[in-house]
C-alpha cells in the first residue's frame, strides 16, 4: 500500500514541470478527438468566432492608477499563454509592475505596442485565443478604443534619425535590445539628440552606461540641443492620437511639468532662511493687543487729514518696544552679540521676485506719519526693483505684516545676523465682558541664544502697551518707568 | 467514455499528531463526486480570475484576497461535512462562500457592491455569510476564538455537527488561538482548527515567522494531522476522520500544506518576496485543479471531453454572473442604517456620523 502510495507521489510531483501542462495537454490531445470538430464548428459563425476571443484590457496595478505606459511585451503574437505567465512590463503612476494573466490560449494580437505611453486604464490592448484556433485571422473588435497616445513609427532611417529627429521617443525606457535605460543616460539621450541604438553599449550584459554616451558624445564633438519644455497646456493637446507621420511625441506622464530656473535672488533667499532655519534655535512667543485705541485715533487723525495706517503703528511700537528692551535690537558680529545703538527696522515687502526688507532707519525717532511716509516710499521703490542697496541691507530688527492679506497668525524666520523678527497678523473682533473688541496676535521669532524667554516677553509686553495707548507712541522716546523698574 | 466508475486513490501519508491511528491512505472517489470536486474547484479558480480581472478595470474596489492555488482545501473539507456543520474562516472566504451554497453571482455582486450579492452589497471581500457559514472576519486569527464559541453551542444543543474554523500560518503565531485551543479541548468541544498553510503571512515565510511550522503538532494537547492541501481527495479523508474524532473525543487540528498563486491581496503582486518561477513550478507541479483532472483523466473517472464541457459551462456560468454584478444595482444610501439591531421596536432611529443626522432602521 506504501508502495503504491508512494508511487503516484513521485509521479505528481517529481516529474518534468513540461509534463503537467494538463489542460495544454488535453487541449492538444482533444485535436484528435471530436472535440476538434467542435471547436471548427464553432469557428464557422463569425459569432460563435467572436465568442472564442478573450479580450485583455489595461489592467489598474495600483489603486491610484489612471493609465500607463506598456514598456515592453514578453510574448509575441502567436505565442502560447499559460496562468501565472507575464505578459508585458507595464509602467504605473508607482512602478514597473510585470502584468501576469490567469488566462490560457494563444497570444492573437497585440493591440498597444511596446513603449505606448498614457494607455488609459481599460484599454483593449491585446487578444487571447484559445488554443488551436486560427489566431493569425482574429479580428479586432470595432468597439476596441484606439490606444490614446500611440508612439508614431520611427519614419526615417536610423542613420538619419540620429541627427535629424528627436531620438528615442519621450518616456522610452528601453533600448532597442531590451535592457532598461537609467533615467541620467535617457536624459542625456534626449539633450543630444542621439538614438540609443547608435551608441556602442559597455554595461553588464550589454547595458547603455552614461560613461558610453558621454564617450560618443566626445568621439563625435556634439553639441546639447535647445529644447523646449513643454509647456503645460501642450500636454493634454498632445495626448490625443496622433497621425504617424506627426513629428511632436507626446511626453509621458511624468514631464508634464515646467522647470522654473532660479533667480540669483532667489538662490540669496533660500540660502539664508536654511541657514537661518538651520543655525538659530528659533523660538516663539505670541501676544494678543485690542487695537481699538489705534483705530479710534486713526479717525480722530484722519478728520485732521493726516492719513497713517495700522502697519505705521506697529512699527512705532516696536521701535519704542526695542528701545526699552535693547536685547531684542542686536546683532551678531563676529561670534558676539551688538546693541544697535539706533533702532532700524526692516520692513518685509513682497515683489514678485520674491520678499525683500527695505529698512526704516531710526524708526523711534521719526513720527508716526513720517514712518508711513518712508515706508509708502521704500515699498513702492521695492516693487520697482529700484531700491538701492543701502536701503536693505542692514537693520536690527524686522516686522513681517501679513494682516491685511487676513491671517490671522503665523512664524517667520529670523533674518540674520539679526535676532528677532515679529510675525504680525489680522485685526479680529474678539467677544469679552465689554463687547466686542477687535485684536491682533503678533509672534515674536526669537534667537534664544541672543534674546531670553523673559527678554522676549518684555518686549511683547512694551509692545502691547504700546498698541494699547497709542497715545504714548505721539510723545516719541520718552521711557516707560514701570517698564525700567522690572527687574529680573 | 469514461471506463470507470469508481477509483482508490493513493494519498501522500499523513503527519499525526497524538494520534494513533489516521485517516486512511486510500481514498475512494466516485464518477459523480469527481465531477462535483473538479466543478467546484474550477469554479472557485474561474471565480478568483474574474474577480481580479474586475479589480483590475477597477469595478471591485477595496480589500480583495483570492483563493486560488487552495481550492482543494474548501472543496475538500466541505465534501466530508454537511451544511449542519458550520464554517468559520479569514479574510480569504471566497471559495468558502461558495462551496457553503452561496452563488458565483452571490460571490462577485458582493465584491462589486450590488444588493444581489451575499451580504446584500454592504460586506465585501471579507465579510459574506451564508447558512452555517460565520463568514470571512477581518481581524486576523479572531475567528478560533468565535469558531469555538460555535463548537460549544453545537455541543450545547446536543448537535452531531462539528464546526472548521480556519485561519493561514501567519494567524497559526497569535496568542488567542492557543487560549482558544485551550478551553476547547478543556470542555472537549467539537471543534476542527484548520491552518490553511499556503507558505506566506502576507509577504513573510513561515519559516521567517515560526519557531514551529509543524503546525499541526502545535496544539500540543490538542491532536493534529498534516495533510497534502492540494489534494482533494486527501483533504476530504482527513475532514471525514477529524469529524468523527471531533466529536467523539473533542478538537483537532488540520494543517492543509498549500499554495497561494496570487499575492496577498490586489495591492501585492505576490513576487517580491518569492520568485515567479516557484509559483510557476507550484502551477505546473502541485496545481490541485490539474493534478484532480490529471487523476481523474488517466484512471478513466472522466474523459477529456468532459472536462473541457464543464470548462466551458463553467466559463460561461462565471461570466453571466459578471456581466450581472456589473449592472445590478447598489442598495440605497438609506440601507446603511438597516440591520444594526436583530428585531428593532417599530420607530428606532439611530445616529448618523453626527447627532444632526438620524434616519430609519429595521
Amino acid at each position: 500500500m506504501a508502495t503504491a502510495a508512494q508511487k503516484i507521489c513521485c509521479r505528481l510531483t517529481r516529474s518534468s514541470p513540461a509534463a503537467f501542462r494538463f489542460h495544454s495537454l488535453i487541449r492538444s490531445q482533444n485535436h484528435q478527438s471530436k472535440y476538434y470538430g467542435y471547436v471548427q464548428s464553432r469557428k464557422i459563425s463569425a459569432s460563435s468566432a467572436a465568442y472564442a476571443t478573450t479580450k485583455l484590457d489595461m489592467p489598474s496595478l495600483s489603486p491610484t492608477m489612471e493609465q500607463g505606459n506598456i514598456i515592453k511585451w514578453h510574448k509575441k503574437e502567436g505565442d502560447a499563454i499559460s496562468p501565472g505567465d507575464v505578459l508585458c512590463e507595464i509602467e504605473t503612476d508607482k512602478a514597473v509592475i510585470s502584468m501576469d494573466t490567469e488566462e490560457e490560449g494563444i497570444l492573437a494580437k497585440i493591440i498597444v505596442p511596446d513603449n505606448t505611453n498614457n494607455v488609459k486604464v481599460g484599454t483593449l490592448i491585446a487578444l487571447l485565443v484559445e488554443e488551436g484556433d486560427d489566431w493569425k485571422s482574429v479580428e479586432i473588435p470595432a468597439d476596441a478604443e484606439k490606444p490614446a497616445a500611440a508612439s508614431p513609427p520611427p519614419s526615417v532611417s536610423p542613420a538619419a534619425a540620429s541627427t535629424a529627429m528627436p531620438a528615442a521617443p519621450h518616456g522610452a525606457n528601453l533600448a532597442g535590445d531590451g535592457h532598461l535605460i537609467g533615467p541620467s543616460v535617457k536624459k542625456l539621450l534626449q539633450e543630444y539628440n542621439i538614438q540609443a541604438s547608435s551608441v556602442s553599449p559597455s554595461g553588464p550584459g550589454g547595458a547603455l552606461l552614461k560613461g558610453d554616451v558621454l564617450d560618443y558624445i566626445n568621439a563625435n564633438k556634439l553639441d546639447k540641443k535647445v529644447q523646449e519644455a513643454p509647456s503645460p497646456a501642450a500636454a493634454p493637446q498632445a495626448a490625443s492620437p496622433l497621425p504617424p507621420a506627426a513629428p511632436p511625441v507626446a511626453p509621458s506622464a511624468g514631464e508634464n511639468y515646467v522647470d522654473i530656473p532660479l533667480s540669483n535672488m532667489r538662490r540669496v533667499i533660500a540660502k539664508r532662511l536654511t541657514e537661518s532655519k538651520m543655525t538659530i534655535p528659533h523660538a516663539y512667543a505670541t501676544i494678543d493687543s485690542d487695537v481699538g485705541a489705534i483705530a479710534e485715533l486713526r479717525s480722530t487723525l484722519k478728520a485732521d487729514g493726516i492719513k497713517v495706517s495700522v502697519n505705521d503703528f506697529i512699527i512705532k511700537a516696536s521701535a519704542l518696544a526695542l528701545q526699552r528692551v535693547p536685547r531684542v535690537n542686536a546683532i551678531w558680529e563676529n561670534d558676539a552679540l551688538k546693541l544697535s545703538s539706533s533702532v532700524d527696522i526692516s520692513i518685509a515687502v513682497a515683489t514678485p521676485n520674491g520678499l525683500i526688507t527695505p529698512i526704516v532707519f531710526g524708526a523711534s525717532y521719526l513720527s508716526v506719519d513720517q514712518i508711513g511716509s518712508t515706508v509708502k516710499e521704500l515699498a513702492g521703490k521695492a516693487k520697482e526693483g529700484k531700491l538701492q542697496p543701502h536701503e536693505y541691507q542692514g537693520g536690527s530688527f524686522s516686522i513681517s505684516n501679513l494682516g491685511m492679506f487676513g491671517i490671522s497668525d503665523f512664524t517667520a524666520v529670523i533674518n540674520p545676523p539679526q535676532v528677532a523678527i515679529m510675525a504680525v497678523g489680522t485685526s479680529r473682533s474678539v467677544a469679552s465682558m465689554a463687547g466686542s473688541v477687535s485684536k491682533m496676535k503678533v509672534t515674536l521669532s526669537y534667537d534664544s541664544r541672543a534674546i531670553s524667554e523673559v527678554e522676549a516677553t518684555r518686549f511683547l509686553e512694551e509692545f502691547r502697551h504700546s498698541i494699547e495707548h497709542p497715545q504714548t507712541l505721539l510723545a516719541g522716546t520718552n521711557l516707560d518707568t514701570a517698564a525700567e523698574a522690572f527687574v529680573f | 467514455m469514461s471506463t470507470a466508475t469508481e477509483i482508490t486513490h493513493y494519498v501522500v501519508p499523513f503527519k499525526l499528531h497524538r494520534l494513533e491511528q489516521g485517516p486512511n491512505l486510500q481514498v475512494k472517489c466516485t464518477r459523480d463526486e469527481a465531477m462535483k470536486y473538479y466543478k467546484q474547484m474550477r469554479t472557485i479558480r474561474v471565480m478568483e480570475t474574474t474577480a481580479s480581472n474586475l479589480y483590475k478595470s477597477k469595478i471591485i474596489r477595496g480589500f480583495c484576497h483570492l483563493y486560488s492555488g487552495q481550492e482543494a482545501v474548501a472543496v475538500g473539507m466541505e465534501a466530508a461535512i454537511t451544511l449542519d456543520d458550520s464554517v468559520i474562516t479569514a479574510y480569504r472566504a471566497h471559495g468558502w462562500t461558495y462551496t457553503r451554497g452561496v452563488s458565483v453571482k452571490g460571490v462577485l455582486a458582493e465584491l462589486t457592491g450590488r444588493h444581489t450579492g451575499c451580504a446584500l452589497g454592504k460586506g465585501g471581500s471579507m465579510h459574506m455569510y451564508g447558512k452555517n457559514f460565520y463568514g470571512g472576519n477581518g481581524i486576523v486569527g479572531a475567528q478560533i476564538p468565535l469558531g469555538a464559541g460555535i463548537a460549544f453551542a453545537h455541543k450545547y444543543r446536543d448537535e452531531d455537527s462539528v464546526c472548521v474554523a480556519l485561519y493561514g500560518d501567519g494567524a497559526a503565531n497569535q496568542g488567542q488561538l492557543f487560549e482558544a485551543f485551550n478551553m476547547a479541548k478543556l470542555w472537549d468541544l467539537p471543534a476542527i482548527f484548520v491552518c490553511e498553510n499556503n507558505g506566506f503571512g502576507m509577504g513573510t515565510s513561515a519559516e521567517r515567522a515560526a519557531a514551529s511550522t509543524t503546525y499541526f503538532s502545535r496544539g500540543d494537547y490538542v491532536p493534529g494531522i498534516w495533510v497534502d492541501g492540494m489534494d482533494v481527495l486527501a483533504v476530504k479523508e482527513a475532514t471525514r476522520f477529524a469529524k468523527s474524532y471531533a466529536l467523539k473525543n473533542g478538537p483537532i487540528i488540520l494543517e492543509t500544506a498549500t499554495y497561494r498563486y496570487h499575492g496577498h491581496s490586489m495591492s501585492d503582486p505576490g513576487t517580491s518576496y518569492r520568485s515567479r518561477d516557484e509559483v510557476q513550478e507550484v502551477r505546473q507541479t502541485r496545481d490541485p485543479i490539474g493534478k484532480f483532472a490529471e487523476l481523474a483523466t488517466s484512471s478513466g473517472l472522466l474523459t477529456k471531453e468532459e472536462i473541457k464541457k464543464m470548462d466551458d459551462e463553467i466559463k460561461k456560468e462565471v461570466a453571466t454572473a459578471a456581466e450581472q454584478a456589473k449592472t445590478d444595482p447598489e442598495l440605497p444610501p438609506e440601507e446603511l442604517y438597516t440591520f444594526i439591531y436583530k428585531n428593532p421596536p417599530a420607530n428606532t432611529r439611530v445616529r448618523g456620523c453626527d447627532d444632526t443626522i438620524w434616519a430609519a432602521t429595521k
